[in-house]
Parts: structure tokens; C-alpha cells; sequence
């Protein structure tokens, strides 16, 4: 027992005069989660930057100016709407031929053109224009998601005039007014609305009043709002500060987590090539000693790395970990049993430092890719993902996420747990036979 | 008190030790001098308990070592042919590291260690990164680190391999200090000058085999001719070298001729005289005490060297 203790010191005081094992440890996983974070949408290390994309607005319809309003106030785009054309003095707006040439020669990813005909007094549709250079298909998908966004949050606003527009054209005129006083007797009865107003807001054909009559207290927004209710809300990781960071500091965590105890299990190779593994065993040092010694001390430093990371992203970037901490100690431990059998059997099938890094690099980044450390499974292809499955780096990824962004209990993560724990009893015994028969040392 | 009784070793077809027998009693400073090859390290590897020997057994003061012994270790002070220490770590930090798996802890390692760098003389180099010593500086504290736990018996294996003049003097006289306060030493070499000016008693060994042993006096005297005949080589020599081949067996070296006397040259006046006659000059002459290298050519046919 004491030359295990003894032994694991060692291998402490060794890895702590390692510089390049220490950054690769600790330093190099905390800049990939700042970095990984951001860019997933986070807020640490400043204000995210927003996208420019040019806005073209044509049309003179109300509807137009509301959503290129909220546009304006876009978290994630920012609305280019004039440029300096060569030899003048003064920036003028954008028009749609301009537009379209800024897209093509790249000098800007997209463009939103409302034309004229953008929403028409007889028209029931919003006609949108969006131009983009296919060369950025995924920069496209994600301004088109966030310009969705931004215009969907205004269709309550919307949604009566073109509901009215449609009735007045498939049941005519009068019936329609029809409708709609039985219908405000009704809503008035169940929704508590005046009556009045409400009538007044609803028979109103153009769409100029949008403006005029305050939105939010007006009738058809309250009549909408309690008929349709738009749940913007992130019905997953709710309180989540930080959703980017809390999704990728699990996924980087694994993957350092992988790399650093391979390289502290390996260092046996260091050792034998130094003489020093010969030179223990030529003291009162057995060979079970030094095995015991590596799985304690691999052990040690994967459950501190993963512990340090997550008190990284604590401290930077409000990521809660102390709510469901228990839960989360368990998985870091499990997670870094798992990890060191995975080391042990590189080093019991490897024969020298080159090819056990060798293997474990390719084996690390293809369970990394594959498990989700880099970037959320779900935006692979289904075999893929079931491919997923068969590393360790799956299980343990979605466990933190359960805990960490679904805040859910040890119950939702039992499998996971039981998934690891199979792979470490089956990595961890036959490395062990492997040991057994002196391949190794 | 070192008992090595018929091992016999083997990997794969070689035989690195052939039924190999010593008796190294408590204080010699044996030696055990071969070539490369030989099957030193193998040995030691067998004493110390390293490797298992397919035939026969190892005992210290009547306790046999085996790989699973390990306790016994604890009187065997090892310093190993390879520099085995963490080159990324201070000379400290390694004897600290040793020291703590040999037991030794607190002021009791403190004080072991000061005594011990000491002893090698680098106490001034104490923090520094092994990786930065010279060859010799790492072998003074290669050996350094088996003396922590004051073993009774040191195992050194070419501890001289690769090492400085200056170092080299240090570590002898290191090790006959040590021999004199009562340490035994088992010393291996292929350097038959350090074998002679070191050891008490020693062994030869050669394929494995243990060719001969006993002390200084008892191997020279196995030899015909206790002493040789030198005649160094010049382009005034090389002319006359034929001459006196009537003399006796004469063979050529790198820088001198050995001549082999017959029984009517035993007398040196005699040689002297016939040589001066023949034109070769007595400065170039040089009558010298048999070596280990004699013994050793005399017993293979070889030379140590290759
Ligand atoms: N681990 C090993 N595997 C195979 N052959 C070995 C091994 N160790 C030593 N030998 C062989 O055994 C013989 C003796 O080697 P060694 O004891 O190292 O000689 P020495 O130390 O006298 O130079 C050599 O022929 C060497 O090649
Ligand atoms: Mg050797």
C-alpha cells in the first residue's frame, strides 16, 4: 500500500514538471471551451458579434416597416441598409440590384429584400426575397432561422389582418361583418375583452392602425394572445446562462479528459525507456504495485481535470454546476474510470510510447467526432449517431448534458452511468490479462 | 553472504548464463570482469531478483530472492548499467522520489540525502534537472540513489560506461571508501585496468561461463609468462622485427609487437643483448607485468576488447 501511495506521488510530482501534459490538461481544454462556446452562442469574453446581412425595404405597407423594426433590434443580425457607392460622398439605401451584387461578390453573406409587393392591401402572404451565396449554406440556414425567428414572434400582430382578409375573400363582405359581431359577443363574454374596441379592431380592413393603436394593449393582441400563444421560450435548459458553453464544456472536458490520462497511463513506456520502471521493480516495488499505482493516480487526474474545467465554466461563464453537483460528481468519476480503461488497454496492446500515441490520437478523435465532443450528434446522420453509441464518449457527453442542461436526476442518467461501467470492466480486464502475460513490463 | 548457486539463464536459444557458481563474502570487493555480451548484466539482473533463472537460486545470508521477495531487496543497493533516473527532475527530486519507496521519510531522508550527494560530490547541483548533468554527474547520482537505504551489499554494474576521467576517479574512490567502511561491492566491467586496480577477488566471465576466478595474484599466475615483452612499433622496428623470429611467438598489435620468449631467452639480460645485436634499441623495449587481458587472451584466444 505505501509504495502505491509512494508510486502515485510520483507519478504527481512527475506530471507537474510536464509542462506541455499541464497545458494540454488543463489550459488548452479551458481555451477550446471559450472558443466552442462562443461560437455556439454564449456570453463569456465579451459581446457576441453579430451577423451583417443588407436589408431592402420596398414595400410601404405597415407590416413591412413593423418587422423590418424588429429586425433592427435583432440580437444576431445586424441590418445593413446603406452603403457608399465609389466616387460619392454620401451613403445611399441599398436597392435590390446593389444587393444582390454585394451577395455575389461576396462582400457581405446575404441579403433580405422586401419588395414592393411585400404584403399587399389585397394580399394574404408576406413575399420575402432572401438572397445568399450557397458558398455559406450553414452562415444562410442559421440568418434564415434567426430572421424566422424574429419575423414569428410578430404574427399575432399579423395573423388578424390576414385571417380577415382571407374571410372577406372566400365568404364576402357582409357575411363577414356577420361573423365577426358574433364572434366579439362571444369573445367578449369568455375573454373579458371590450367589446367596442374590439369590433373596431377587428372589421378594420388595412393594416395602418397597427402602429397607431398600442399593440400590445390592443384588442386583437389580447384576443391572439389568449387564443394563440407563442411559447418563444426554450422549453429545454430554461435557466441555462449559458447554453452554448454548458453544451460544449462536457464535450471538450471528455475528449482532454481522454488524451491527458491516455498520456499518463503511457508515461509507462517513458518509464521503461528511462530504466526507472526497471529500477522500481529492482527495489521493493512489484509489478502489481505499479499497475495499482497507474490506474489510482490516472484516476486522480482525470476526476481533477473534469473537475477544474467545470469550475472553469462556473467562473466564466455561470455555468451551473453546484445545483445538481452530486449527480455531476458521479458521472466525472465514472466518466474517468471509463476513460482510464481505455488507456490501459492502449498501453497493454502498444508496445512503445510512438505507437500507443499513435493509436490512441486516431482512437480519440474518431470517438470524439463520433460521441459528440465536438459538436451535438444530432446534426449527423441517423447511422451515424447509432454509431455513436458504441463509444464512451456518447454516454458520458450525454450524461453531463442531462445534468448539467436538463438539471435532470441520477435516475435520467442510469444508463449512461451503467453503459460506462460495462466498458470499463470489460476495457480494464482484458488489458489486465494482457498485463498479466508481461507484454508490457 | 552472496550465494550464487548453478543458474542458468537463457532467452530464446542464447544462453546468457551457463551454470554459473560464486561465493561473494560480507566486505570483498569482487569483480566480475567480460566482455560485451558476456552475460554481467543478466546476472545481476538474476541477483537482484529482476529475472527469474530457469535453474538455480541466489541467496543473501541464507534467504533465497525470487521476483515476489521483495523485501530481501531492502540489503541490495542497485545501480543499474543504463542511467535510470527522471531526466525531467531535479538530482533532489529523484533521490526524494527513491528514497520515499525505500521507506525513508522526513528528516531521516533529508539528512540521507545530504549525505549521499555529498558523498558523490554534487551537493551544489542539488536542484538542478538531471537531464542537464554530464554523463558522468548522472552516473554519480545513478549511484547515489542506491546508497539511500544503506544497503549492505552494492551491485554495480559498469558504473563507469561512458563517464569522464575526473568522474571515473571519483567514483572509484568513492567505492572503495565504501568497501572500507564495510559495504560488500559486486563490480562489473569489460575494463580490465578498473578490475585489477579495484578488486579484491574476481571472476571472468565469457559466454555465460564463468572461465576462471580467484584473486589478482592466483589468475596471473595461471598464466605461463607472468610477464610480456613490448617492442613498440616504428618504422625503424618494422624492419627489423624479422630478424628475431628465431626468439620466439611474436605478434603484432595496434602500436607494438608482443614477443613470447622461449626457454633460451628466459633470462631479460639475454633478450636484451640478442635484441640490441639485431639493431633494435632498448628505448623501444619494455618488459611489463602480465595483464588480466593476458589471462583473458590466454583462456579464449580473444581479446576483451572485441
Ligand atoms: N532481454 C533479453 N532478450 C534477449 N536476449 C538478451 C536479453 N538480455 C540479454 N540478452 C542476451 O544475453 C546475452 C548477455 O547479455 P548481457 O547480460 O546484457 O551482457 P553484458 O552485460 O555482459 O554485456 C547477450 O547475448 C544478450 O544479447
Ligand atoms: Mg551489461
Amino acid at each position: 500500500m505505501k509504495n502505491i501511495y509512494h508510486l502515485v506521488v510520483k507519478d504527481i510530482i512527475r506530471f507537474l514538471n510536464d509542462k506541455p501534459a499541464v497545458l494540454l490538461t488543463f489550459i488548452v481544454p479551458m481555451l477550446l471551451i471559450t472558443i466552442f462556446g462562443n461560437v455556439f452562442g454564449g456570453k463569456g469574453g465579451g459581446p457576441r458579434s453579430k451577423t451583417n446581412i443588407i436589408l431592402v425595404n420596398k414595400s410601404n405597407s405597415v407590416v413591412a416597416d413593423l418587422i423590418e423594426s424588429k429586425l433592427d433590434t435583432s440580437k444576431s443580425l445586424r441590418m445593413i441598409k446603406k452603403y457608399l457607392p465609389e466616387n460619392a460622398k454620401d451613403s445611399i439605401f441599398f436597392d435590390e440590384e446593389t444587393a444582390k451584387e454585394f451577395v455575389r461578390t461576396g462582400k457581405i453573406m446575404a441579403a433580405i429584400v422586401m419588395p414592393q409587393d411585400f404584403f399587399l392591401d389585397t394580399s394574404s402572404a408576406l413575399r420575402f426575397k432572401f438572397y445568399y451565396d450557397p458558398k455559406n449554406e450553414i452562415e444562410s440556414a442559421i440568418v434564415q432561422g434567426a430572421m424566422q425567428q424574429t419575423i414569428m414572434t410578430q404574427i399575432p400582430k399579423v395573423m388578424p389582418i390576414i385571417m380577415k382578409r382571407k374571410a372577406i375573400n372566400y365568404i364576402g363582405n357582409d357575411s363577414t361583418a356577420r361573423f365577426y359581431r358574433d364572434m366579439s359577443r362571444t369573445v367578449t363574454k369568455y375573454f373579458g375583452v371590450n367589446s367596442d374596441s374590439f369590433m373596431q379592431d377587428l372589421t378594420r380592413v388595412d393594416s395602418s392602425s397597427l402602429f397607431s393603436s398600442s399593440t400590445d394593449t390592443s384588442a386583437e393582441a389580447n384576443f391572439m394572445g389568449n387564443i394563440i400563444q407563442f411559447e418563444n421560450e426554450q422549453l429545454v435548459g430554461v435557466e441555462i446562462a449559458n447554453p452554448g458553453v454548458t453544451r460544449s464544456v462536457g464535450g471538450w472536458a471528455i475528449m482532454f479528459l481522454l488524451f491527458s490520462i491516455t498520456g499518463a497511463a503511457t508515461s509507462l513506456f517513458e518509464e521503461k525507456q528511462e530504466g526507472t520502471l526497471k529500477r522500481l521493480l529492482c527495489m521493493t516495488v512489484s509489478r502489481a504495485d505499479i499497475l495499482w499505482s497507474k490506474y489510482i493516480y490516472s484516476t486522480m487526474l482525470g476526476v481533477i481535470q473534469l473537475l477544474v474545467l467545470f469550475v472553469f465554466s462556473w467562473a466564466f461563464f455561470d455555468i451551473d454546476i453546484f445545483s445538481n453537483f452530486f449527480n455531476l460528481m458521479i458521472i466525472v468519476i465514472v466518466s474517468a474510470m471509463a476513460a482510464v480503461s481505455f488507456a490501459m488497454l492502449i498501453t497493454s496492446t502498444t508496445k512503445t510510447a510512438n505507437q500507443a500515441n499513435g493509436v490512441s490520437m486516431l482512437l480519440i478523435l474518431v470517438m470524439s467526432a463520433l460521441g459528440g465532443s465536438w459538436f451535438p450528434i444530432q446534426f449527423m446522420p441517423e447511422w451515424m449517431q447509432t454509431g455513436a453509441k458504441a463509444t464512451m464518449t456518447y454516454w458520458s457527453v450525454e450524461a453531463f448534458l442531462s445534468v448539467l442542461w436538463r438539471n435532470g436526476p441520477l435516475s435520467s442518467v442510469y444508463t449512461n452511468i451503467v453503459v460506462l461501467l460495462v466498458f470499463t470492466v470489460l476495457l480494464n480486464t482484458y488489458s489486465l490479462v494482457r498485463f498479466r502475460n508481461g507484454r508490457v513490463f | 553472504m552472496l550465494k550464487i548457486k548453478n543458474i542458468t539463464k537463457s532467452f530464446g536459444t542464447i544462453t546468457a548464463l551457463d551454470n554459473i557458481s560464486l561465493n561473494i563474502e560480507k566486505g570483498e570487493f569482487f569483480g566480475l570482469l567480460g566482455p560485451n555480451g558476456a552475460g554481467k548484466t543478466t546476472l545481476i539482473n538474476t541477483i537482484i531478483g529482476y529475472l527469474e533463472p530457469e535453474l538455480g537460486e541466489v541467496s543473501i545470508d541464507g534467504e533465497v530472492i525470487t521476483v515476489e521477495n521483495t523485501q530481501l531487496r531492502k540489503k541490495i543497493g542497485y545501480v543499474p548499467q543504463d542511467i535510470s533516473l527522471y531526466l525531467e527532475l531535479s538530482a533532489y527530486q529523484n533521490l526524494k522520489i527513491f528514497g520515499s519507496i525505500f521507506n525513508l521519510s522526513g528528516n531521516e531522508l533529508e539528512t540521507k540525502i545530504t549525505e549521499v550527494m555529498e558523498l558523490v560530490q554534487l551537493s551544489d547541483r542539488k536542484k538542478d534537472k538531471v537531464k542537464d548533468f554530464s554523463g558522468g554527474m548522472k552516473r554519480r547520482i545513478n549511484l547515489a540513489v542506491s546508497l539511500l537505504h544503506d544497503p549492505k551489499i552494492i551491485l554495480c554494474d559498469e558504473p563507469t560506461v561512458g563517464v569522464d576521467p575526473q568522474s571515473r576517479n571519483a567514483i572509484f574512490e568513492m567505492l572503495h571508501n565504501l568497501n572500507k567502511t564495510g559495504k560488500t561491492i559486486l563490480y562489473t566491467t569489460h575494463y580490465m585496468e578498473e578490475a585489477e586496480r579495484l578488486c579484491s577477488r574476481l571472476a571472468i566471465i565469457d559466454n555465460g561461463k564463468i572461465i576462471a576466478q580467484g584473486t589478482l595474484v592466483d589468475l596471473i599466475n595461471m598464466l605461463e609468462q607472468k610477464e610480456t615483452i613490448k617492442i613498440q612499433k616504428t618504422a625503424f622496428t618494422q624492419d627489423h622485427i624479422k630478424l628475431i623470429n628465431d626468439m620466439g611467438i611474436i605478434s603484432e598489435h595496434d602500436f607494438y609487437y608482443e614477443l613470447i620468449v622461449n626457454d633460451k631467452y628466459k633470462q631479460h639480460s639475454k633478450t636484451f643483448i640478442r635484441l640490441e645485436e639485431e639493431g633494435i634499441n632498448n628505448e623501444f623495449v619494455q618488459v611489463s607485468r602480465a595483464t588480466l587481458e593476458d589471462v583473458f587472451l590466454n583462456l579464449t584466444g580473444r581479446s576483451l576488447r572485441d
